[in-house]
Order: C-alpha cells, then structure tokens, then sequence
C-alpha cells in the first residue's frame, strides 16, 4: 500500500494555475492592490481595510493570487474506483491540480452497493466507495499526507479516508484533504429527517470537527457546505445568513466541548457558489468575509487572525445552467468564475457546460479547465486584489447583501436553528424562493435565454456521457466477496465498538475510522450509529441490521 | 399568471388527482416541489409523496389515492430503469390504466423508449409550466 511510484499524481505542483504577469495587456504595469490615500480613515479601515487585514472584506491576504494562486478543481466520479481513478488522471494530464471526487448517491448516503432498491443507481452519478479498501484502489500510490485530496462527502468521508491513512501506517496528525462534515444541509437538500434526521446529522457534524481539529490539524473542513443551500434555494443574502447560522450553533457545541475558536476556526472553509448575477456575487464574498470576521472575533472571541480570516472554496452554479443550447453555458460559467475571482476565493471548480446535460463528458471537462486557465493567463484575473473595492456600487451592494443577510440570520435564530429545520421553517422560506423565481419566469418578469425567451426551435440532442459498466459489476461482486471474507470476529467488535460509544453519548469517529480499517462498510458504519440513536439500521427500512450490537 | 391559471380551471372540469414523488436515493427535489405547489394553485389535488419512494410504495399509492395520474422527478440517469420498473410494477397490480408523466433530465435519446413503455408525458428541462398544468388538467377522469 505504500507504493508511490504513479507519476501521474506526483508532479501537481507544476500543474498549478500560475500568474504568468503582473502587467496589464496592454503592458501597464500593476500594484498587488489599490486603496484610498489613508488606509487609516476610519470608515475605511472599519469597513473594508486592505486587502489581508481585518475584516478581510477586501481578501484573505495581502497579495492575493500574487502570493497564493488559486486551486483550479475539477470534480471527478463515476463508476468503479477503478473508472474514477482514470478520470482524476485524465483531468490532472490537462493542468487541473486538485483532486477533487464525487460519490456516488448511494456511497453519500452511506448504503452499500447491493442494498436490493438501488441496484441501478451503483456508481451512475459518482464513484461508489462503500469501504476503505475502494478508496485505497482510487488514491493507489497518492500520498495522503501530501497530496490535497477534496471530497464531494459530508461526514464518513473523514473517517473513511482516515482509514486509508492509518492502514497505509501513517499517522493522523499528517493527513492531508478535505471533506464537507455539513449534515444539515442534507437534510434541508433533499435527504430530509429519513435520512438525515437533525439532531443525528447536526451532532454528527460537531463530532467529526471535533475528532479532526484535535487528531488531524491538517485536514481542511468546508463547513458550512453552503452550496448545496443555495441550489436548493437561497439568495446571496440567504446563503451568508443560514450558512452563518450552522456556523455558530456548531460553534457553541464545539466550545461546550471545550475547544477554543481559534482551535476550530482555522480549519474551516467556506463552501459556495458562485451564479450568474456578477456583482452581486462579488457583493456577497466581500459581505461574507466581513461578517465572519466580525463574528469569530466578537461572537466567540477570536484572537488567531486564521479564525477571523475566512477562506472559501467555490464551485459556480449548476441550477443556473440551460439545457438548451448548452455552449452558452460556457459563457455563464466564465463570468461566476471571474465573480468568484474578483471576489477573492481560494479555489475554484467551474461546472461543465454539459452540467444540464448528464455527469461530465471529458470534452466538457477539459474546456471547463481551460476556461480558468484563460481567465489566469489572459483576462488577469489574478493581478490585482479586491479589484471592485471602492467601486460605488459594489461597496452598496456589499453593504446591502450583508444588511439582509444579518436581519435573515436574527429571525432564524430567534427561532433557534434547529427548530427552524425541524418544524420547516428554512424549508418553507427555501420553497418559497423557489417558487417566487418560477414566477418571475413564467411572467417573463425575469429573463432566461434558452429558458423563457430566445429558445432555439429545434436542435440535435445533447452529447452525454456514457461509460462501460464491466467495472462497475465487477466492483459490486469483489464487494459482496469481502464481506464474506473478513476477519469476523475483529469486524463485529469494531462495530459492537461503535455502537457502543454512540450510545454512551461518546464521540465515535476513532471508533468509526478504525471499523472501516476492520473492512466495515459504509452501511455498516453509519448503521451502527443509527440504531444507537435509535433509528432503524437501513433508513430505507429494506434491510435488517447484520449483527447484534449488544452481545 | 397565477390567476390566468386559476381562472382556466372551467367549472365542468373534472378534479385532477396526480401523484407527485421520487424514485431512488435521488435527493434533486427543487423542482419537483414547485411544480407541486403550481398544480395546487392551478386547482389540481396533488398528493405529493416526496423523495426515495420504492417502486412498489409509489405503484401502490397510485391505487389507494386513487390517482388519475403519476408524476416522477428524476435527476438520476437511472430514470430509463425505474420508470420500466414502475410500469411493471403498476401492470402487476392493475394500476396499469393510471398515466405516467416524468420530468427533470430527461435525455432526448430515451423519449421513445419511454413512451414505447406506456410514459404518456415528457417535460424535461425548459418545459413550461403551462404546458405542464395542461397535460394534467387533461388526465382528469369523470368520477
């Protein structure tokens, strides 16, 4: 398991996006950021600051992509282990240079690939991961404790990939990547209370923080995973204000376990979106930042500037995109990456314009990359930081995004966050929104070209990505042979272990990671926590849990 | 246009009773949701069921809500394979004289197969909510 040797994954360092000039095109030369006269004027330095000092309205950091380049991410999944493994090299060959993987539905929500129901879904939409050793064939030869890896998963992929780490004999506390703990929006994004009930997936969500700010300080959390949040319905406004509210509920949990902010905040990431409304969306980045700022520093008492100064991964909009005509989506996409750039994030995924479509063709993938690789070499997007601040109306509209947001987020947590879930409060407001927009366009109040004006009349059907299912089956058939071959007696009481802290209130993610290292599965794992809480083993109630926790 | 819907709701139509839900670990259910409230505004009784249906949950539900017509969302690619397992599974237990309508991403390539199921509706992506509203209105049965 220790072999290093794949070259494919060994060179991303020179596959980074890089800023190839300072000067304009034309030949003028840049500074790494333009201010007022006095930086120390008070409104200025209040409000906005420059770019790197507090509240980091204007950037994370002084030099911006002069100092820290942006991530270009692509996301990649589908199939076997096997299958995916080739697409990551396929992106990593055209200049891509994150990892980034997507599971499949089933494997996200933690059921096995020969749960009976779901048959046809195995690895259509992602990768089917049900147990380490999958992810072991997908990362062979990746050195977890160097190579960035970005997981398109909430909880269980933290200890999952943990796993990996600690069966390949490395420690901990040199693990390296990324996943998205953020239970709730599961269950506001379609998973719902079957499965993701709130009060499992929120405490979830703070175990897993916990296990890894103090084991693996190097592993990166996207939390809130906002994106989600906002395809299933939010403005801007909506996204800081709700995302704002899992943040400091987790927060107060985290701190009742007694962590520090400045513990915790550190690691987090903001996950967002980016749509196709330019300046706002560079409002609200900006607004973002400012807010989070505030709050970690008067809020929960911040002192580490690292808590104060938020970092935020972005992925532009997929319900934004048409189906029809799909290569205007090219056009779509290039301006919210240039929104999310100007806007100052760290790492950037541009959907594919085939993201209407179907799961990504390669063509479509390739261009998606280069799209960034234009906007950093030729546009200059990297030049310059924070290069809309001081513009009249994106410092009012910065001002107006936050405004909203901060009144949305007292309403909800008048009400408390998690009653706001539970008795549909967010829900609703969600629905509603969508609702209002589906109006707008039936009224043709509000344009979409392609959508409710300027539709083609006829045009050939899309191209769609298809893919061979051999691996697929076989993958499902050496599943069904490892849960006949593995050690038995080591595998039931890593679960038994499991079930039994849950249940004792405990944290169970050491427990967790070391059942996957005894080839539990994901069904397995997150199973055995269900019914500690008292919910059925399957939440699709077909299955019947495979041993008895407590004897 | 909500009212434009409403007021096309002539007096002598019958009440459509369609059954909104999901199939699978499909989680996509934005739109699935605001077409349900449409409907309702539009005058349709919808029972909408929500997401991860089984085949058989879905196919059974069509029979005891006495459904004049089942609507599917799908955001899967597995949509070809489960609505063949729906129909089956309808015909099976005699609810095969209920229509079947789908929406979400719908490839072009898979329309005829579908329809060559017995699928009676299609409205994929950019389909317009008027269209939709009267596909359903016209699956009312006299009761």
């Amino acid at each position: 398991m220790n072999d290093q040797s794949t070259p494919i994954f060994g060179n991303l360092d020179e596959l980074e996006v890089k800023l190839s000039r300072t000067k304009s095109w034309g030949g003028l030369e840049t500074e790494a950021s333009y201010g007022p006269a006095d930086p120390q004027e008070p409104t200025y330095a209040k409000k906005l600051g420059d770019p790197g000092q507090f509240p980091f309205t204007r950037g994370a950091y002084p030099k911006m992509y002069r100092s820290r380049m942006w991530t270009l991410r692509n996301i990649v999944g589908y199939g076997a282990p096997e299958d995916t493994r080739e697409g990551l090299e396929m992106v990593l060959a055209s200049g891509g240079n994150g990892i980034n993987i997507v599971v499949d539905p089933l494997t996200t929500q933690s059921i096995d690939p020969d749960h009976p129901a779901f048959g046809p879904e195995v690895g259509l939409e992602g990768c089917s991961l049900p147990t380490s050793r999958d992810i072991d064939r997908l990362l062979h030869g990746v050195d977890l404790s160097k190579v960035d890896t970005a997981w398109h998963w909430a909880a269980m992929a933290y200890p999952m990939v943990a796993a990996v780490h600690v069966m390949r004999g490395q420690p901990l506390a040199t693990l390296q990547g990324s996943n998205m703990p953020d239970m709730l929006q599961e269950t506001l994004c379609g998973w719902g209370e079957r499965l993701v009930p709130t009060m499992l997936g929120h405490r979830t969500t703070v175990d897993e923080i916990e296990y890894s700010v103090r084991n693996s300080p190097r592993w990166a959390l996207g939390m809130p995973q906002a994106y989600d949040l906002r395809e299933r319905g939010l403005t801007p406004a909506g996204e800081i204000a709700l995302g704002m509210a899992f943040i400091n509920k987790t927060m107060e949990d985290l701190i009742e376990r007694g962590l520090h902010v400045d513990e915790v905040a550190p690691s987090l990431a903001w996950v967002s979106t980016s749509d196709i409304d330019f300046f706002e969306e560079v409002a609200k980045f900006r607004a973002l930042r400012r807010y989070w700022a505030t709050t970690m520093r008067d809020r929960f008492g911040a002192q580490d500037a690292r808590s104060m100064r938020l970092r935020i991964a972005c992925h532009t909009s997929g319900k934004s995109l048409v189906y029809k005509q799909p290569l205007n989506n090219l056009t779509r996409t290039a301006i919210q990456g240039f929104a999310a750039l100007c806007g100052g994030v760290q790492s950037l995924e541009a959907c594919t314009f085939d993201e209407p479509v179907c799961v990504p063709t390669h063509e479509a993938r390739d261009l998606a990359i280069r799209q960034q690789q234009i906007l950093a070499n030729e546009v200059g997007a990297a030049r310059v930081a924070d290069p809309l601040g001081g513009s009249w109306y994106v410092e009012a509209l910065t001002d107006a995004v936050e405004a909203e947001a901060v009144a949305m987020l007292a309403r909800i947590e008048q009400i408390g966050l998690l009653t706001a879930i539970t008795n549909g409060t967010i829900e609703r407001m969600m629905d509603e929104h969508n609702l209002l927009v589906q109006r707008e366009l039936d009224e043709g109040e509000r344009i979409m070209v392609g959508v409710n004006r300027f539709v083609p009349d006829e045009e050939p059907a899309p191209t769609r990505f298809t893919f061979d299912r051999t691996n697929t089956e076989k993958h499902v058939r050496r599943f069904i042979e490892l849960k006949q071959t593995r050690d038995r007696t080591r595998w039931r009481d890593a679960l038994r272990t499991v079930y039994a802290v849950a249940r004792s209130g405990g944290n169970p993610i050491g427990p967790m990671i070391d059942a996957f290292v005894a080839d539990a599965s994901v069904a397995e794992v997150w199973g055995a926590v269900r019914v500690a809480h008292g919910y059925s083993y399957d939440p699709y109630n077909a299955l019947e849990a495979p041993l008895d926790y407590a004897n | 246009m909500q009212t434009d819907f409403q007021a096309e709701q002539a007096e002598d139509q019958p009440i459509v009773r369609c059954l909104l839900g999901m199939l699978g670990t499909d989680v996509h259910s934005k739109g699935i949701r605001t077409i349900a409230q449409l409907l309702r505004e539009a005058g349709v009784e919808v029972i909408y069921l929500g997401e991860h249906n089984s085949v058989q949950g879905m196919a059974r539900a069509a029979i005891d809500e006495d459904a004049d017509l089942v609507g599917l969302s799908f955001s899967s690619a597995a949509y070809v394979e489960y609505t063949r397992q729906l129909v089956a599974e309808m015909k099976r237990i005699g609810a095969d004289d209920i229509p079947v309508m789908l929406g979400g991403i719908i490839h072009p390539d898979d329309h005829q197969a579908l329809y060559d199921m017995g699928v009676r509706g299609i409205f994929g992506a950019g389909s317009k909510t008027a269209d939709i509203i009267a596909f359903v209105r016209s699956m009312g049965r006299p009761r």
